[in-house]
């Protein structure tokens, strides 16, 4: 039993995933950034384990082949086959979500909790931790992540996939961007 | 065992707080399924001896170490201009020790590959049945001439290994005068860190620009021709600090006479092929080569450096023993894209060695090796840019692959219709940069 469960953790999870690579090494490249597990450490960097298989898929795909921008994510997806990006997907979404709840003033998550109720809660949910189906979780997601992600698609500089989301971006009143990031990544449920 | 449920198990691994808690079979805990000794901890030992126990806690596993702290170089050079304290860069080896990993502070002395053993200074040996040899760099201060370690350690540092040298070369700056020379002399290639002497001199010309030495010049004295992401390099340094024989930073090109062959510490100049410069601070990074402990062990077989084998590391020069980290050489090196010695490549190695290593030791088959690298450099509190590596083994060759590999692009879209990056992409690598640290050392000590 113990040397299945090594195979299982050294070599990979099924025999599709096998017959493609190795996906435990491979997922293990993402850690340097993403954390073990796809929980990182830091708040520029996000945590990626738990979340949705299809979100994770699609982004990466998106990445790949140019659809959406990213600034590091692009280069690096270009050398993956879509098989092995199925497999990180599939991988990741496998961990657990581990929020990582950074404390923020209370007048800054009051403000964040106003702009959230109005801006973000139909698709992610108040606190950040029941979204819709394919939605990523954000509670106790990295704070400063999300604020450059919503730098992101506030800009007009950036492919954004995501019309819904870029349009919700957009209609955040400046003032409230960063209190709206910080009230999710405070959320520890 | 049998209860156990796969998924749980993985979590359990995987957890990335607090240390995993497993429930050992005694049979594996009192009776070791092999031991591994692994020399030096950097950020290759660290991560080897980590994820050997993450992945097999049956492993006997001893880290040997000389420092009980360890100082990253990735980000030191942010040290210089004073945007970061060296504190953030230090780490322990506690939670290492928390995984069971067996800590030894001692200097190794000898290396034995047919009795399979490891000797310290105080002459304790350590039997081994695979040994990791992660041992870094060392300096060859005799290629420049008038250099000495002691000079370098009192008066000409190289600050290419984080710690003390970095806060003299600090301390050096912060008492030069405005229009005083800042000296960076760049050894020949491979070295640790490739594009490491070119983000100081931003680091250096960021400090001098906010702290009243604007009329400070930063010459760049460099061995080689070209460098790790100079187009990236080149257009910051000429917006941000002004670049060439009018501007705040200097490159000179080894053919155009930047290769320094003298330093005269008492009378602060350096000598090249060409010319004598004089300087306020000479910061000079000597040649350097494998570990000194390689060498002696025999395991540099390929010059200055160790050869090993694609699939695992494992040295060409003696079976049983694998060498990771800056004291390699692998990748695609005839086409000129070998491994970069950076910390981030050192994980990833250390990440295929302990892999293959749980394995061989459980008859299991060698898993498929995948080596990557993510290297940011920071040029302005909110001007960063990055490049990443990917390398494939094939029919046991490297490979390296160009389309998962690049630096950060300088223009976006093809011919007439290309234009600059936009400014955010820069401001958001730099915040990157800091997050990439965190969980590199995190992923590597934690």
């Amino acid at each position: 039993m113990y040397k299945t469960i090594l195979s299982l953790l050294l070599i990979g999870l099924t025999g599709a995933a096998q017959a493609r690579g190795d996906i435990e090494p491979l997922a293990r490249t993402c850690n340097g950034c993403h954390g073990v597990g796809g929980v990182s450490a830091s708040g520029p960097m996000p945590s990626i384990g738990g979340l949705p298989k299809d979100y994770l898929r699609q982004i990466m795909k998106q990445w790949k082949y140019g659809e959406r921008s990213a600034i590091t994510m692009d280069r690096i997806l270009k050398g993956f086959s879509d098989d092995q990006i199925d497999d990180l997907a599939e991988y990741f979404s496998k961990q657990r979500w581990v929020p990582s709840p950074q404390a923020a003033p209370d007048a800054v998550l009051a403000k964040g909790k106003t702009a959230a109720s109005a801006n973000c809660r139909d698709c992610h949910g108040l606190t950040g931790n029941d979204p819709d189906v394919g939605v990523p979780r954000i509670n106790g997601q990295w704070a400063r992540y999300m604020e450059l992600e919503l730098m992101k698609y506030r800009s007009g500089e950036f492919k954004m996939t995501h019309r819904k989301m870029k349009q919700a971006a957009r209609d955040m009143k400046p003032e409230d961007v960063s209190a709206t990031a910080r009230y999710y990544g405070a959320q520890s449920k | 065992m049998n209860s156990i449920d796969r998924r749980s198990f993985l979590k359990s691994l995987t957890a990335a707080s607090g240390a995993a808690v497993l429930s050992i079979p005694s049979a594996l805990a009192s009776n070791p399924k092999a031991r591994v000794v692994v020399v030096g901890g950097g950020f290759g030992g660290a991560t080897v001896a980590k994820y050997l126990r993450q992945l097999d806690p049956g492993i006997d596993v001893t880290l040997i170490e000389r420092e009980t702290r360890y100082t990253s170089c990735p980000l030191s050079n942010e040290v210089l201009s004073d945007s970061r304290d060296i504190k953030t860069l230090q780490t322990g080896y506690e939670r290492l020790a928390r995984r069971g990993v067996k800590m030894v502070h001692a200097e190794v002395t000898g290396i034995d590959p047919v009795g399979k053993k490891v000797t310290v200074t105080d002459g304790t040996t350590f039997g081994y049945d695979a040994l990791v040899v992660s041992p870094g760099v060392d300096f060859n201060y005799a290629a420049i001439k008038g250099l000495t370690q002691e000079i370098s350690d009192t008066q000409l540092p190289h600050a290419w290994k984080a710690g003390a040298q970095t806060l003299l070369l600090k301390k050096q700056l912060a008492a030069m005068p405005d229009g005083g020379r800042f000296i960076i002399a760049v050894p020949k290639g491979p070295l640790r860190c490739p594009p490491g002497p070119y983000e100081r001199a931003a680091q250096v010309a960021m400090y001098c620009k906010h702290h009243g030495k604007k009329k400070a010049k930063i010459l760049i004295l460099d061995s080689n021709d070209s460098f790790s992401k100079r187009p990236l390099f080149e257009e910051a340094w000429k917006a941000l600090y002004g670049y060439g024989p009018t501007g705040m930073i200097e490159w000179v090109s080894g053919s155009s006479g930047g290769i320094v062959e003298e330093v005269d510490p008492t009378g602060m100049t350096c000598r090249t092929t060409f010319d004598e410069h004089k300087a306020d601070v000479l910061n000079v990074i000597p040649p350097h080569h494998a570990g000194k402990i390689a060498r002696t062990a025999g395991l540099t077989n390929s010059g200055a450096w160790c050869a090993v084998k694609p699939m695992d590391l494992e040295s060409t020069a003696h079976k049983d023993v694998y060498v990771i980290g800056d004291s390699c050489v692998g990748g695609e090196v005839s086409t000129g894209n070998g491994f970069p010695k950076s910390a981030h490549m050192a994980n990833s190695q250390a990440k295929v060695v302990a892999a293959s290593l749980v394995a061989k030791f459980n008859a299991l088959p060698a898993p498929v090796p995948v080596y990557t690298n993510t290297c940011y450099s920071v040029v302005d509190h909110d001007w960063g840019f990055s490049v990443v590596h990917l390398f494939r083994v094939e029919n046991n060759q490297w490979v390296y692959i160009k389309e998962g590999s690049g630096i950060s692009p300088v223009t976006i879209g093809t011919g007439k219709a290309a234009k600059p990056v936009p400014r955010i992409h820069r401001k958001i690598e730099a915040q990157y940069a800091a997050g990439w640290l965190n969980n590199l050392m995190a992923d590597s000590f934690g």
